[in-house]
């Protein structure tokens, strides 16, 4: 016990941006964070307890397994699961748990695993009351799992001293992974087993067009589904019907822009009817959102971004409001007196 | 004991970080694409899986007036009262999904695919964005 105190001590003091506080088990790491993804599967993580997933990339070995988990993968892992806040000792623990878990036969690459996983499990834990049992019950057929039950601590303190050392070099690795709102680029367009709103065990949904068979021939663009689709329909890469039917009817497209002079420093709107003509028809958006009439339509960005006027489509459908010079796109005159504002 | 006094604490903060934790990693779960529609007006209820809209995919067939002109629906998320008879009787998604233009109704679970509690929402929409946090409830 003893030792097992000095290797955590050992430990703490080794990683100073670690505070004092308790390593969470595999098992609690697992549950709180990692089962997010890797119970349904999201993004092609290996689900938990699915031999067949995890055989291929424990057959890479563990310590490769733990940078994927430390550092995050382009497949989509994020470092450390997204959640900052783990060490990389309960990172590790996690893998253990979940590989533990996936019963992977894991002849050889598993031995220099477990000190990782032993001193962090087998200091707080088995002492304490309830949630040890478990991860050690589980633990306790594989031959990773048996240093947990204390043997062998001395080999256990330099691998733990190496395995730590290397990953606190390279911490957040991925810088997008920070912002939750910013979708990285491993996570757009994902298939719909695995974009999180269909159902992954409905057998339609395997059956749905993947959004990426069709994309990459499209357009790009910097927001939204990443598809220009203005551009799209000019360029003819899509010849969507104008009439539910009949693949001849067209639509009635008016060429008439529209300038609405905004206050502040701005770019002043330019707004085209031949764009939205291509795709809407009059009455879709006169008189029920926009009143034909000059000046009749007071827009405000605050009212956009509820989702009114122009946010009826833009920021739901349309190209989102990211995009402002899209919108702002007529340079102003410079002028000392302003004769905007309206 | 000292240090099981400790110990205590450490659980007592491993655990608070925990929630911590979990309430800024819990968020980004769905990364459907933008615009896709999910519709549980009465999905839910019913038993059946809400519906996914994918917004993108119908694009790519028909301009956007064709639905949203010619076939009268409104643009907003749920708002359109939406049954299983109404699209019996061709109305709705109803005018093409007959076997004739589309694949007919009998594919339930080609559009009743998503996440059973899946709330109506426009994905990824500004509101979604800005006003309720990705995965809250979600107003219709």
């Amino acid at each position: 016990m003893k030792k097992t105190y000095v290797i955590a001590s050992l430990l703490i003091g080794f990683s100073a941006t670690q505070p004092a506080w308790a390593a969470l088990s595999g098992k609690e790491v697992f549950s709180k964070t990692c089962t997010v993804c890797h119970t349904p599967g999201i993004a092609g993580a290996p689900r938990f307890g699915n031999t067949a997933d995890w055989t291929p990339r424990v057959a890479k070995g563990l310590p490769a397994l733990y940078q994927s988990a430390l550092k995050g993968t382009p497949k989509g892992m994020p470092a450390k699961g997204g959640n900052q806040k783990l060490s990389d000792d309960e990172t590790r623990a996690a893998v253990d748990y979940m590989v533990t878990a996936a019963k992977v036969e894991t002849p050889k690459a598993a031995e220099p695993a477990p000190p990782a996983k032993a001193e962090v499990k087998a200091a707080p834990k088995p002492v304490t009351a309830k949630p040890a049992p478990k991860p050690v019950a589980k633990v306790a057929p594989q031959p990773a799992a048996v240093p947990a039950a204390v043997p062998v601590p001395e080999a256990t303190a330099p691998a733990t001293k190496t395995a730590s050392a290397a990953p606190t070099n390279v911490p957040g690795s991925d810088p997008l992974s920070f912002n939750r709102l910013l979708k990285p680029p491993s996570k757009r367009n994902l298939p719909p087993a695995e974009d999180g709103i269909h159902d992954p065990t409905n057998d339609g949904t395997h059956a749905l067009l993947p959004p990426l068979s069709v994309f990459p021939n499209m357009p790009k663009a910097n927001a939204g589904n990443r598809v220009d689709w203005v551009q799209a329909l000019e360029k003819g890469v899509i010849k969507p019907r104008a009439d539910r039917t009949d693949p001849t009817a067209e639509m009635m497209v008016m060429d008439l822009n529209v300038v609405r002079e905004v206050k502040g420093s701005m770019p002043n709107v330019v707004y085209p009817h031949k764009q939205h003509t291509e795709w809407l028809d009059c009455s879709n958006c006169h008189t029920g959102i926009f009143i034909p009439q000059k000046g009749a339509n007071p827009i405000s960005m605050a009212a956009i971004l509820l989702g009114e006027k122009c946010g009826v489509c833009h920021g739901k459908v349309s190209f989102p409001v990211s995009e402002c010079r899209k919108c702002h796109s007529q340079k102003k005159e410079f002028n000392p007196t302003p004769t905007a504002a309206k | 004991m000292k240090k099981s006094a400790s110990r205590k604490w450490w659980q007592a903060f491993a655990g608070m970080l925990a929630v911590l934790a979990l309430a800024f990693v819990e968020a980004p779960v769905a990364q459907a694409e933008y615009g896709d529609v999910v519709i549980n007006n009465y999905a839910d209820g019913a038993g059946m899986r809400p519906v996914v809209f994918p917004h993108w995919f119908h694009r790519l067939r028909f301009r956007c007036k064709v639905c949203h002109a010619d076939l009268g629906f409104k643009f907003k998320a749920g708002g359109n009262e939406i049954t299983m008879v109404k699209i019996i009787d061709g109305e709705f998604c109803g005018a093409c999904h007959n076997g004739d233009v589309a694949w007919s109704v009998e594919n339930c679970n080609l559009c009743h695919s998503g996440k059973p509690g899946t709330p109506t929402q426009v994905h990824e929409s500004t509101i979604q964005k800005l006003v309720q946090p990705t995965g809250a409830t979600n107003k219709k």
